[in-house]
Parts: structure tokens; C-alpha cells; sequence
């Protein structure tokens, strides 16, 4: 049995939304960045348990600086979020506490995974100087670059949409 | 005619599609996507999924703009959708505008990267700076460590050099005070390289006596020349003015810098250093200053980088100095508005050759002569000196050099709490306070001391330092300290400063 769940991804622009979801559908990686505009779809279906898979439609949203400027129409019948923001970037992060209060309040029942992609490009000591505003927030720190995490993020939320 | 030419040059970038509650195409009309009558809609590409519990509804109207579409063997599209729900009979409207998006998307990626490029140069400069200011506070902190043992070193070294010694314990003893010196050096190198960097090195300018400073450099160059076998001479230039305003340490600073290469680089023949007046214009005087060596000379590829930090020629002969010299003096005279350049030839020696313009001097006839004659009055009476100080190796080097004197009663503690009850105890004629007193620095002990009764406003008080940045300066003249005695220092240094404020 097969059933499809919509995933949105959202976050600012240049944090790697797209070669996350390039990472996890097609297994591929470029350095090149290419603004998305509007929102592009694709597909995977994954397996999670003998008889059950579940093909995730996943919409990779234009970036914005500010969730409230997404198209309300790209969120309808959405089933799970995927909050992508930038380890090297303070300014795709310092707003998250906010932007994950709107989702919240918009759509209650929805789960989020919050993710910190390119955490091939930062060390250690840099995630813990910035523990405060990560801990208990963060869900997984991901690299679309070297794949880190990135099959056991979309594998999560898929049991979490199944479990619903 | 008007519908003729419409139907010639009508673009259709419309399609409609008509599909029933479950998402099967009914009919369609112009193919924009390549839709199949009999087949689901959301089977054409996953955005068309959404559908399926949109078409639920009754009477509704959903738009979707800028879906970006990707099919097989087909350019991408990118489209606006509409969707018009009636029971069974749903109409999807499909408008292309993947020109129009294409032209947005150019002008999203150059807004974008620029946006990108500048939040990475802020992060950028933001480390750097923070690079900076460890590395500027690491020179500090390590300086800071090293004052004490070498003031201590060079102390009793020059206190030994005067005790009952053979002549080669005398050898063995100046061997160690040249050490000292090197050691010291290299120390205040580094620290103004630093202090260079961090933009805190100020030059400070006063009159001095130029031919003063410059015949005090010849006798020890001549000095240190003759020791390698090297002749050295000194040409003043008729014209060169007596008395100038300008850093007379910094000056000095440049051509001792200038020297000592040239004598660690030169084995035979000479040292010259001429000075000559250049021109006088307005109130200031532009001189020439030429440092001339005949040592083994510079080869041509070198001669733009030895300006640069750490840079050490090759010669394969051994000399000393970490290669900071030649970058402080380029920095010292690029402050001074002059500037320097050099000329070489391998094997024959090596000219350096600098311009510097300093203020001519309106000082009368009278401070002129005060300061030809600046002597330090002798001492006729004994004084009571207070030494606040907690490094045991830093007491014993100043007792010893004030007991030398007979002139002064001394009195130690090493502790911050004890200063106050021991001024009102007994008479106190100066305070040799260090600023290295656990738990007390020496601004607030001041300041302390100030705030006691009238008698105490005056009391002169001199702060053993080993923080030597203007900063730390301003702060200690802030708080009421009237010089400041940066380690390490000598007993010349040490003596110069309590008589000038016991004058």
C-alpha cells in the first residue's frame, strides 16, 4: 500500500533547500546555486515497513526572508514541514523562534523538523557557541553536500506522518 | 481585420482542461502539457496531487502561481494554475509563463547572490577582527609575562657588572647583558607591530635636540662598530636645525632599526649615517637622512619585500631578529608623512635612504638652554620611598638599586590592602606602585590614595608597569599616577623617574 503525503520545504533563500531535496531524491550535488523562484515539486517513495510505502510529494519553496511572505495557496494540504536554515549564515537563523511560532499557530497539527544544513562547513566548538539558540530547537544538522543525516531526516518525518 | 490579424498573431498560452472529481481528463484544448483523455491528471507530475483532495470541493476557486513543471524530453515550463470546482465537471486552467519567470529568475539569482555575497563579507570581516583582537591580546597577555623576568635579569646584571668580578666572569657577564638587551628588543618589536596593527601606536611629538640624539646614537654605533672591526662616521649637515619637534624615540627608533642591520649585514668596511637639510617651508624642515653600509647588499628581487613582516635576507651567514625592524621603520616613517627607499648592490652594500619633515621649533632661547642643560638635580636629603610590589624578583632588583644610592629608606609590602595604613603610618615621599598586585590594580589603589586628605594629593606616584599601550598610559594619568615605568626597565630608567619627581 502506497500513500502520498506533501512535505513543504521553507527557509530563507541560499540556505540549500533545493540540494537537500536533490540530495534525497536524486542523490546528487552541485556547488552552483540557482535561485529557485515559484516552488518546484518531486517525488520519492520510501519504504517503511514489509507492506507499506509512502511516496513523499515534496514542494522545495522559493526562499524568503520571512515566512509570512510565502504564497498561502503552496501550503495548502500540506502534511509536514521541513524548516531549513543555514549553519554559516547567523541571519538565516536569528528569526527561527519567530518563524516557527507562525507555523505553530497556522498550522498546529502539522509536524516540523527544524534542520541546520552545511554542517560540513562548521565545527564543534562553532555549534556549541551557538547551543542556546539550537538546543531543543534543532532537530537534525544536515549537510545536502555530503548527504549527512539527510536520509535519516526525511526517513523520521515520514514515520512521524505515518504515525499521525 | 482586426480579428484576421488577432487569429495571425493571437499567442495561445492557454490551456484548459476539464477533469472529473477524481482527477480524470474529460476534455482539453490546446496541449500546453501533455495530457491524456482517460487518464489521471496527478499522474502527469506530483504537483497535480495536491488535486485530489481539492476536488472534493464544490463551487471553489484555487489559484497556484509560478509551478514549475519538469517532464521528460521536454524544456521546463513554468505556469500559473487555476482550479474551478463544479461536481464532476472541474475545470483546470493552465497559463504559461515561462519566459515571463525566466526573466524573473535572472533577476532574483543576481539580487540573491549579491544579498549572499555581502552577509559572507560582513561574517567574513567579523572574524578576521576577532582574529585580530586574539592575536593582539595574546602578544599582550605574553609580553606581559616575560616583563618581570627580564627586568629582574637586566637589573642584576648591570648591578653584578659593578661588583668584584674576574675579567672572565666580566666576559661572561656582558654576554648575558647583550642578551638582555636582544631579548628586550625583540619584545618591544613585536608589541609595536601589534600595536601597529591594532592602529594604537601614536607617535608623540615634542621639541627635542636632534644633534643631541644623533651624536648619543654615534657613540654607541661607533662603539658597537669598532667591535666588528667596522669604521663608522657621522655627517650633520650645516643647515640641519639644532632643535626640532617631533617623536624623538620614534626617530631614534628608526635609525637604530637602520643601523643594527646594517651591522648585522656589513663584516668589513663601514657604517655612514648623514643627515641634511632638505628644504624649510612654513614652519617645517624637510631633512634627508641616508643609513650606508658596505655589507653583503640586497639582491634585486629583494628589495620590495624586505619592507614586509618577518622578512629575513639569506645571506647565509648567521644574523639575529625575527624581521619586524624594516616594518616598523617603513610604518614609522609612512607616520611621519616621509618616506624610504632603498638602494643595493650585492657584495658592494646597501643605502637607506629616508625624507622626514619634523616642525621647527618656536622655543625661546631660554627653554632651549634648559633643555641643552637637562640634568637631574642630585638628591641632597634622604627620602622615604614606598614600594607597592609582588614579585619578590622585582623587589630585591629595586632594593638593591636604591640601596646603591644611599639616598632613599625603603619600605616593601606586596600587598594592595596594606597601602593605605602604611602611608598614614609613616611619612612617604614617593609610591613605586606595580600594576601586578593581585586583586587591586594600580588605577584604583591611586585613586585610593588620592581620595585621602590633602597631603596625599601630591604625593608622587609611579606605576611598574607591564602594560605599556597609550590606553593604559591615559588610564593610570587619569587616576592621579604621575609617570608610568614600563618593564622592563633599567637603573638608569628607574633613577631618572624617582629624581625627576622628588626635583
Amino acid at each position: 500500500m502506497t500513500i502520498s503525503k506533501k512535505i513543504v520545504l521553507i527557509g530563507h533563500f541560499g540556505v540549500g533547500k533545493t540540494s537537500l531535496i536533490r540530495r534525497f531524491v536524486e542523490n546528487t550535488f552541485t556547488e552552483d546555486y540557482k535561485v529557485t523562484i515559484g516552488v518546484h515539486i518531486s517525488k520519492r517513495t520510501i519504504n517503511i515497513s514489509e507492506n507499506e510505502d509512502i511516496s513523499l510529494i515534496i514542494w522545495d519553496l522559493e526562499g524568503q526572508d520571512d515566512i509570512k511572505k510565502t504564497r498561502p495557496s503552496y501550503l495548502l494540504g500540506t502534511n509536514g514541514f521541513i524548516y531549513v536554515f543555514d549553519l554559516t549564515r547567523p541571519v538565516t537563523f536569528e528569526h527561527l523562534n519567530d518563524e516557527l511560532a507562525f507555523l505553530k499557530e497556522n498550522f498546529s497539527t502539522v509536524p516540523v523538523k527544524v534542520v541546520g544544513n552545511k554542517v560540513d562547513l562548521v565545527n564543534k566548538i562553532y555549534l556549541k557557541e551557538h547551543s542556546e539558540q539550537f538546543d531543543n530547537v534543532v532537530d537534525y544538522f544536515v549537510s545536502a553536500k555530503t548527504g549527512s543525516r539527510v536520509e535519516k531526516l526525511f526517513a523520521k518525518l515520514a514515520q512521524d506522518l505515518i504515525q499521525k | 481585420m482586426l480579428k484576421e490579424l488577432k487569429d495571425k498573431y493571437h499567442k495561445n498560452n492557454f490551456q484548459y482542461i476539464l477533469v472529473d472529481d477524481l482527477g480524470v481528463v474529460l476534455e482539453q484544448d490546446h496541449p500546453i502539457l501533455p495530457t491524456i483523455i482517460g487518464e489521471k491528471i496527478q499522474d502527469i507530475h506530483p504537483f497535480f496531487e495536491i488535486l485530489t483532495h481539492l476536488l472534493t470541493t464544490v463551487n471553489e476557486s484555487f489559484e497556484f502561481s509560478c509551478i514549475n513543471l519538469d517532464f521528460n524530453n521536454q524544456e521546463p515550463l513554468v505556469v500559473d494554475v487555476t482550479l474551478k470546482t463544479h461536481n464532476n465537471n472541474n475545470l483546470v486552467i493552465i497559463e504559461n509563463l515561462t519566459k515571463h519567470y525566466n526573466n524573473y529568475q535572472l533577476t532574483a539569482q543576481t539580487r540573491n547572490e549579491s544579498i549572499i555575497n555581502s552577509q559572507i563579507l560582513v561574517l567574513k570581516n567579523e572574524y578576521l577582527l576577532e582574529k585580530e583582537t586574539f592575536k593582539n591580546n595574546f602578544i599582550a597577555n605574553f609580553s606581559h609575562q616575560l616583563r618581570n623576568p627580564i627586568t629582574a635579569s637586566t637589573i642584576f646584571s648591570d648591578l653584578l657588572i659593578n661588583s668584584n668580578l674576574n675579567d672572565e666572569q666580566k666576559n661572561y657577564l656582558e654576554i648575558i647583558q647583550s642578551a638582555n638587551k636582544d631579548l628586550k628588543q625583540r619584545i618591544e618589536d613585536i608589541l609595536d607591530i601589534s600595536k601597529i596593527e591594532s592602529g594604537k601606536l601614536i607617535l608623540v611629538s615634542k621639541v627635542f635636540n636632534l644633534k643631541e640624539l644623533l651624536k648619543n646614537i654615534e657613540v654607541i654605533y661607533n662603539y658597537l662598530a669598532s667591535k666588528k672591526g667596522l669604521s663608522f662616521k657621522l655627517e650633520i649637515g650645516e643647515k640641519v636645525p639644532t632643535f626640532i619637534e617631533g617623536d624623538q624615540y620614534r626617530l631614534k627608533q628608526i635609525l637604530a632599526n637602520l643601523l643594527t642591520n646594517a651591522l648585522s649585514y656589513t663584516s668589513k668596511g663601514h657604517l655612514h649615517i648623514k643627515v641634511s637639510h632638505n628644504h624649510s617651508r612654513a614652519n617645517k624642515v624637510n631633512l634627508h637622512f641616508e643609513v650606508e653600509d658596505t655589507g653583503c647588499g640586497i639582491a634585486e628581487e629583494n628589495l620590495e619585500s624586505i619592507f614586509d613582516r618577518f622578512t629575513k635576507i639569506e645571506t647565509g651567514e648567521e644574523q639575529t631578529g625575527v624581521g619586524l625592524g624594516l616594518a616598523i621603520v617603513k610604518y614609522l616613517i609612512s607616520e611621519m608623512q616621509g618616506n624610504i627607499k632603498v638602494e643595493s648592490k650585492i657584495d658592494k652594500g646597501s643605502t637607506f635612504i629616508f625624507n622626514v619633515s619634523f616642525k621647527t621649533s618656536n622655543y625661546t632661547q631660554d627653554q632651549k638652554e634648559e633643555l641643552l642643560n637637562n640634568q637631574l638635580p642630585e638628591l641632597k636629603q634622604k627620602y622615604n620611598i614606598l614600594l607597592v610590589e609582588d614579585s619578590e624578583i622585582i623587589q630585591l632588583s629595586i632594593l638593591k638599586i636604591l640601596a646603591s644610592t644611599g639616598l632613599f629608606f625603603i619600605n616593601i609590602i606586596s600587598d594592595g590592602e596594606a597601602v593605605i595604613p602604611n602611608l598614614v603610618d609613616q611619612k612617604v615621599d614617593l609610591i613605586l606602585l606595580s600594576n601586578t598586585i593581585q586583586g587591586y590594580s594600580a588605577s584604583n589603589i591611586s585613586a585610593s590614595i588620592r581620595s585621602l586628605s590633602k597631603e596625599y594629593k601630591k604625593t608622587p606616584i609611579i606605576v611598574l608597569s607591564t602594560q605599556g599601550y597609550k590606553d593604559d598610559i591615559k588610564r593610570y594619568k587619569k587616576n592621579g599616577i604621575n609617570d608610568v615605568l614600563v618593564k622592563p626597565f633599567d637603573k638608569h630608567k628607574l633613577l631618572e623617574s624617582i629624581k625627576k619627581h622628588l626635583k
